[in-house]
């Protein structure tokens, strides 16, 4: 009996030391999720292989285009589109006041989009025979190339590089590239996003800017400039650095962000023609000169006046 | 003939005298007779089989072990036949057209944001129900799909990934319409975005669980069709190895019938008779159903979410405006997979064809003839858009009012669609439904046939052996 009580104190202790010693685990986590990959417009990319340097560095004077004629001889470009019935544009429609879709009522509106109505006015009288062809920055130079389009008004940028594949109007906008942040980012400007995720649309002037600033940021590109704001408040980019027109068309839309810093560049907006289209070049150009004269005005006061101040028409440079 | 020989109990000596005496006792004795046991039992077996009533006693304990074992494994086979069939009706199937509801559902909600996105001015209100609709159902398929999925890793992946991903493409389409209602282009790109994650991820794992489930829903009516080979096998043995008793006894005993032995060849031959029978029923109306329920209903699902996937291409290359020959091209891919590049062939016609003598005939005809409509309005919109009307080819678009548009054709393509679908599963669940009928009390039935072959061989020949008493 009493060997037996002996034994079982025994057994008691080494299963109490079996229980002590063997490490029991952690609790077991049925579901484990260790990231969370974050939603992102289509074709989003962070851009590794773009050249600095956008409109920066000219060789040449990108402004100086050909001598306005407003006449449509018998066989010109004019001619042809007359024959056609209706211009046909490339143009934004995600960029808020210069080029975007009004969800009210379907239709395109802004800055640009008047401009190429006033083209269209000059061809055939009437404002609304244009076929508007939404294109992504990087689709603006192609779509000239191969001809699927007559003009493209696209918050076009004019560089001597661009001038190498197409022609340009002569300029009728001048914009400057700024920064644009969240409200309570301590980004002064430019030289703060060394290292920082910078947004632009790919192909733009705006993206190469970015690339060849010092210190250098982590340029983020997309197809579309309203993709660079979903980005921003998503928080999936520090900031959007591009014109200064397009940042205001975004703070439009968030009261929760802000525009930063000085003008860094000028960016000098023209009408993007066909190289071979001298003819149509000029005939933009008299319809530039006429829209100078006050319809320039009126529209800069409708879409960007409130939120970018006074400013007149600039002069045009001809060669 | 010349000695009975009675059985034994363990550690007794079998014939005392005639063995040693010297049998080991005590505590170590059970083991050693445990270890003895197999050859005590061979020398036993061979000593009863060297005399004609021992041969008669081992025939007998063999062909009732043989009918019970039968009687076990056959009624085991056969009742997890029945309750394969009733999983085919009540749990399978209806998995297999829960994902299938997943895959459409999310599809169509994809079509229907971007539609919405079309519409001018406030959004339409049977756009919202539409798409809140899609969402709803995705939601409560996914719950089913998911309690589903547990066993099988690839199809719980797919559903996580769906799990993960649903609520973060309905929180950006509620931040495009917020965008949108204020009039800010942001609108349009959160409504891009939520695409994209629908179709480069949420999409393709829908489309990956509904091909598991397919799978597994061909799996198990594979498993209601096969042949039971060792229930037939057993069967027939036992079957021959009766007959073949009784021409022994006949030869050994001269006696032509013996009732006992008689009744339990009869009662294996139902067995056989009956199995076969039903189990072939079975299998031709579980095939049935199959080639007619569930494979039309799988084409035609294909069909359905082929249409729906081309609708929405149909409604970007719009948003896109102009931007759009991706989407204008898959479109064309995709109606080439529904209808063919002449619009004579693809799913629908292969459908068509199978569906001969069907009652989804009517509905997949009346399918080819929507999906032509819609081709027939979608060149007219194209041309439309081509040519500068913008605003008319939306109408084309987007507007059901009237019949000749593409939203018109498209809807009632859909809806042919979902009848001819719901048509299939019906033939699929008659189908199977009488399989499982012909099956009705076989399991027990084979169960009592076997005891009574059982009951028989011990009276059958305990008869034949009180005559060497």
């Amino acid at each position: 009996m009493k060997k037996n009580v002996r034994f079982g104190l025994l057994l008691s202790a080494a299963a109490l030391l079996v229980a002590g010693c063997g490490s029991p685990g952690a609790p077991v986590d049925p579901a484990p999720v260790s990231t969370v990959e974050r939603p992102q417009p289509a074709n989003a990319a962070v851009e590794t292989d773009v050249e600095g340097g956008g409109s920066s560095q000219q060789e040449c004077d990108p402004t100086a285009s050909l001598a306005p004629d407003g006449s449509i001889p018998a066989g010109s470009t004019m001619d042809e589109i007359r024959d056609r019935g209706y211009l046909i544009a490339g143009v934004d429609q995600n960029t808020f006041l210069f080029g975007f879709r009004n969800p009210t009522t379907g239709m395109l509106e802004g800055f640009d989009i008047d401009i190429v109505k006033e083209i269209a006015n000059e061809i055939f009288g009437d404002p609304n025979a244009v076929q508007f062809r939404a294109i992504s920055s990087a689709q603006r130079i192609p779509v000239l190339q191969d001809g699927t389009v007559d003009i493209v008004a696209r918050t076009f940028s004019i560089t001597c590089e661009r001038l190498k594949d197409i022609n340009f109007s002569t300029v009728y906008y001048v914009a400057g590239q700024r920064v644009l942040v969240d409200e309570n980012s301590p980004v002064q400007g430019i030289g703060d996003l060394g290292d920082k995720r910078v947004c632009a649309t790919k192909s733009s002037t705006s993206l190469r800017n970015i690339v060849a600033a010092d210190p250098k940021p982590v340029p983020v590109s997309v197809d579309d400039w309203s993709d660079c704001l979903v980005m921003l408040q998503q928080g999936q980019v520090d900031a959007v650095s591009t014109d200064d027109t397009i940042l205001a068309g975004m703070a439009e839309q968030d009261p929760t962000v802000k525009i930063v810093g000085d003008r860094f560049t000028d960016e000098y907006y023209g009408i993007g023609i066909p190289q071979e289209n001298d003819d149509m070049v000029r005939f933009v150009n008299a319809v530039l000169e006429r829209v100078r004269g006050g319809l320039w005005q009126a529209s800069y006061d409708r879409w960007l006046r409130a939120r970018l101040g006074q400013s007149a028409p600039p002069a045009p440079n001809y060669r | 003939m010349t000695s009975t020989v009675t059985p034994r109990g363990p550690g007794v000596p079998a014939v005392p005298g005639s063995e040693p005496p010297d049998e080991p006792r005590g505590p170590r004795s059970g083991i050693a007779w445990l270890l003895e046991l197999p050859a005590n039992a061979v020398r036993s077996i061979t000593r009863s089989a060297a005399t004609t009533p021992g041969r008669f006693s081992l025939i007998a304990a063999g062909l009732i072990v043989l009918s019970l074992l039968t009687g076990v494994i056959g009624t085991v086979a056969v009742q997890d036949r029945a309750n394969t069939i009733e999983g085919l009706i009540d749990h399978r199937e209806p998995m297999t057209a829960a994902a299938q509801e997943v895959y459409r559902s999310l599809s169509d909600a994809d079509a229907t944001a971007a539609s919405a996105f079309l519409a001018t001015g406030a959004e339409p209100p049977e756009l919202r129900e539409r798409y809140e609709f899609d969402i709803a159902k995705a939601g409560a398929a996914l719950a089913k799909a998911a309690a589903d999925s547990g066993s099988v890793a690839e199809a719980a992946e797919q559903v996580n990934i769906i799990n993960q991903q649903l609520p973060v493409y309905t929180g950006l389409v509620e931040t495009a319409r917020a965008n949108n209602r204020q009039g800010f282009p942001a609108g349009a790109a959160y409504l891009r975005e939520a695409s994209a994650l629908m179709r480069a991820k949420i999409l393709p794992a829908a489309q990956e669980l509904y091909e598991i489930d397919t799978e597994r829903l061909v799996a198990e009516q594979d498993d209601a069709t096969g042949v039971p080979w060792v229930t037939a096998l057993l069967t027939l043995g036992l079957l021959a190895a009766l007959i073949a008793t009784q021409i022994y006894l006949k030869r050994k005993t001269n006696r032509v019938f013996n009732v006992g032995l008689v009744v339990a060849t009869i009662a294996v031959a139902v067995a056989v008779l009956w199995s076969a029978t039903a189990l072939t029923v079975q299998s031709v109306l579980v095939s049935g159903g199959r080639g007619d329920g569930t494979e039309q209903a799988d084409l035609l699902v294909r069909a359905r979410i082929a249409a729906l996937q081309a609708r929405a291409d149909e409604t970007l290359t719009l948003v896109a405006r102009g931007g759009g020959e991706s989407y204008e091209e898959q479109f064309g891919e995709l109606t080439g997979q529904l209808a063919g590049a002449d619009g004579q062939g693809g799913l629908l016609a292969v459908a068509a064809d199978r569906a001969q003598g069907h009652p989804s005939a009517a509905h997949i005809d009346s399918a080819v003839r929507n999906a032509a409509a819609w081709r027939e309005a979608h060149a007219q919109l194209r041309e439309l858009d081509g040519s500068g009307n913008y605003q008319d080819a939306v109408r084309l678009a987007i507007d059901e009012s009237t019949e000749d548009t593409a939203a018109a054709a498209f809807s009632r393509l859909d809806r042919d669609l979902a009848a001819a679908i719901g048509a299939g599963r019906q033939i699929f669940v008659d189908d199977t439904t009488n399989a499982s009928r012909a099956m009705t009390l076989l399991a027990p039935g084979f169960a009592v046939l076997a005891v009574i072959a059982a009951l028989g061989t011990t009276l059958g020949i305990r008869e034949r052996l009180r005559e060497y008493r």
